[in-house]
Formats: structure tokens, C-alpha cells, sequence
């Protein structure tokens, strides 16, 4: 190949040798008012800036379909497709019922450890009452007799079941125990939805959108006019849209005349 | 206050439910009934004399501004008087659950004196 040729499609700046060259010969033929060689030069012209350009699509081309493939071979996407996120669901799944299961041992604990409590109330209540009456001499021996009984019985009572409502606080520590299992499972989800977020921006970037990661796009009006339920909030969410607490919502409805 | 108040408890999360029941409990309402959507609270309100509805608003079914709206709309429950307890704490979305009818909005997580608090203003507000 002749040095003329090899850098005069690679290179799409004007001011190659190819170039200058040729567009000395124009002005001579120019000059020479050669219609013929004109035209022969500005067709050669042309054909090199065509040349250049289809190279650089070419270029182009390559680039893009290299990169879709590299994407498309990339076993993990297919791995995450079919396997990891369906298991983040379950997870998800699991996570829920868990919590679920674990506030329901707790407040049934709670519940019943309730009821032993307002029993002894009541018990303490009554024994209270007649051991003033006794202290001020106003209990017949017969009440006395019963009162001392119930003592004893209240006594006793205290002890059995005060060892049930310590086992019921037991059982609601234990039943804090989803906290380390979902704490993890929560920290591999979060892992593989930034995962997929990183495979997610290198798709977009592929498919030359230019900017990788547009502005958000304004929420559909329906949303933003409050009608549909959002659930909960993030605390460290937009101040001037969200209200932070209890406080704030009260300040609003007050403002509204509530 | 009535304590034998007839309240219908409604919101999709048993656990939920069961919190403010034993709130309410605490706070002398033993006579609750619970629904986990709109759907099911509305036939209950419609033929169980309650008193006092404490609804959530997210809910699979019918959500809990449109069992409001359609307390509202009916001539029989207009009245009913409703406290909203949920998660959904965007300002604009208290407006127009202000807007609607409610009578008193408490956002999760909530305490049991907030929620005290809500009720016996309301009960105050109605009996004035």
C-alpha cells in the first residue's frame, strides 16, 4: 500500500496530505480553467471525505455491536433474570412473614402477661382494703380467718406466676430473633438490587440515550395530586412535601381549621 | 366518653389491628370489631351501628380514602365519626383526607398518648 493511500481514509481532518494536494491541483487547474480535471479532482474530493466518514461509522458500528454482545453474553444478567431476583422476592416474602410472626409472639406474650398483672392488681387491691379495715380494728376474727387465707393464696399465686411472666419475657426477647435473619437476608437484597442498578446504567449508557442517567421524570399527575396511597415515608425524605411527624400534621390540619 | 363505644378497626396488617385494639383497649374501648379492608368495613359499618370508625389508608381492595368517601356519601354514616391512622404522611395527601371529611389523622409509627390524644379530641369537638 503506498503512504499516500493508508492515512488518507483514517484521518477525517481536511488538512491531510491527501488533501492538500489535491486541492493544490484545483487551484492549478482552476487556474488553467481544466473543466475536466476539475471535476476529476472534486470527485476524488468527495470520495475521500465519503471514505473517512464511512469509516468512522464503521468504527462506530463495531463499538456498539461489541459492547451489546459483551452485554448480551454476560451470564450474570441471566443469572440475576432468573435466578437472584426471584430469590430476592422470596426473601422479601420471608422477611415479611417473619415480622409478622415474630409481632404476633411478642403482643400474645404481652397479652398475656397482661392479664397476670391486672389479676394481681385486683388481688393486691382487695387485700389492701381489708388489711386497713383490720389495722383500724373493724375486721370481725371470722374476716380475719378469710383475709389470712387469701394472703396465703396471694402469696403463693405471686410466686407460680411470676415465674409465667418471666417466661413470657423470655419468649418475647426469643421472639426478637428475626431481627439477625432479616437484618441479612435485607443486606443481600440491597446488594443485588445495586447489582442490577450497575448492569441497569450500563444498558442505558449502550444504548447512547448520551446523558447515562437522565433527570427523574416528573411522577404522573395522579400521584402527585394525593389521591393514591404511597405508604410510608423515608424520615430523611423531602421536607416541603412530607410531614415529619405527628407535630407537623397536626400544625397542617390546624392550618386547615381542624 | 361512651366507653361501650362500637368501634370497627380497619387496616390490612392483623398486626396493626391487634396494636390499636389493645390500645384502645387500654385506653377503656373493649367493644372493636376489625376489617382488613374497605371492602369488608363497608357492609360491617352499613348494617353494625358503629360509632367510631379508625381506618388505615393503603389497603389492597378498597383503600381507606375511598371507604372515607363513601362514608361521607352515605346519608346513613355521614356522620360516623372517622380517624385516620397511616403511614401516608405526604402533606398533600393529609389535605385531601382533610378535604374528604376526616376527623382526626395520626401517622405510623404513632404513640398510645397520640392516639388518645386524637380520639378524645374528636369526641370533644362532636359533643360541642
Amino acid at each position: 500500500m503506498s503512504s499516500e493511500e493508508k492515512p488518507e481514509v483514517a484521518d477525517s481532518s481536511y488538512l491531510t496530505e491527501a488533501y492538500m494536494k489535491r486541492l493544490q491541483s484545483l487551484t492549478e487547474a482552476v487556474d488553467s480553467k481544466d473543466e475536466g480535471k476539475i471535476s476529476d479532482i472534486v470527485g476524488e474530493l468527495t470520495t475521500l471525505r465519503e471514505s473517512s466518514l464511512y469509516q468512522e461509522l464503521g468504527m462506530l458500528t463495531r463499538e456498539i455491536h461489541d459492547a451489546i454482545s459483551t452485554f448480551g453474553n454476560d451470564e450474570r444478567i441471566a443469572q440475576l433474570a432468573t435466578e437472584d431476583i426471584p430469590d430476592a422476592k422470596e426473601r422479601l416474602n420471608f422477611i415479611v412473614t417473619k415480622t409478622d410472626e415474630a409481632a404476633h409472639r411478642t403482643m400474645t406474650a404481652a397479652e398475656e402477661t397482661m392479664v397476670v398483672m391486672d389479676k394481681f392488681s385486683g388481688e393486691a387491691d382487695s387485700i389492701r382494703k381489708r388489711w386497713a379495715q383490720f389495722r383500724n380494728r373493724e375486721l370481725s376474727k371470722d374476716e380475719f380467718i378469710v383475709l389470712s387465707d387469701e394472703i396465703t393464696q396471694f402469696f403463693e399465686s405471686v410466686e407460680s406466676e411470676s415465674a409465667t411472666v418471666n417466661s413470657k419475657m423470655t419468649e418475647i426477647m426469643l421472639a426478637q430473633d428475626y431481627q439477625d435473619i432479616t437484618g441479612q437476608m435485607i443486606k443481600q437484597v440491597v446488594t443485588m438490587v445495586k447489582e442490577v442498578e450497575e448492569k441497569l446504567v450500563r444498558l442505558v449508557a449502550i444504548s447512547g440515550l448520551g446523558d447515562p442517567l437522565p433527570a427523574k421524570p416528573k411522577k404522573a399527575s395522579k400521584v402527585s395530586d394525593g389521591e393514591i396511597s404511597e405508604g410510608p415515608q423515608l424520615p430523611t425524605a423531602d421536607k416541603e412535601v412530607v410531614a415529619s411527624s405527628q407535630g407537623d400534621v397536626d400544625d397542617l390540619l390546624a392550618s386547615l381549621g381542624f | 366518653m361512651d366507653k361501650d363505644l362500637k368501634i370497627l378497626i380497619v387496616d390490612d396488617f392483623s398486626t396493626m389491628r391487634r396494636i390499636i385494639k389493645n390500645l384502645l383497649r387500654d385506653l377503656g374501648f373493649s367493644n372493636t370489631s376489625e376489617a382488613d379492608d374497605g371492602q369488608t368495613a363497608l357492609p360491617m359499618l352499613k348494617t353494625g351501628k358503629f360509632e367510631f370508625l379508625v381506618t388505615d389508608w393503603n389497603m389492597p381492595g378498597m383503600d381507606g380514602l375511598t371507604l372515607l368517601k363513601s362514608v361521607r356519601a352515605d346519608p346513613n354514616l355521614c356522620n360516623l365519626p372517622v380517624l385516620m391512622v397511616t403511614a401516608e404522611a405526604k402533606r398533600n395527601q393529609i389535605v385531601i383526607a382533610a378535604e374528604a371529611g376526616v376527623n382526626g389523622y395520626v401517622v405510623k409509627p404513632f404513640t398510645a398518648v397520640t392516639l388518645k390524644e386524637k380520639i378524645e379530641k374528636i369526641f370533644e369537638r362532636l359533643e360541642k
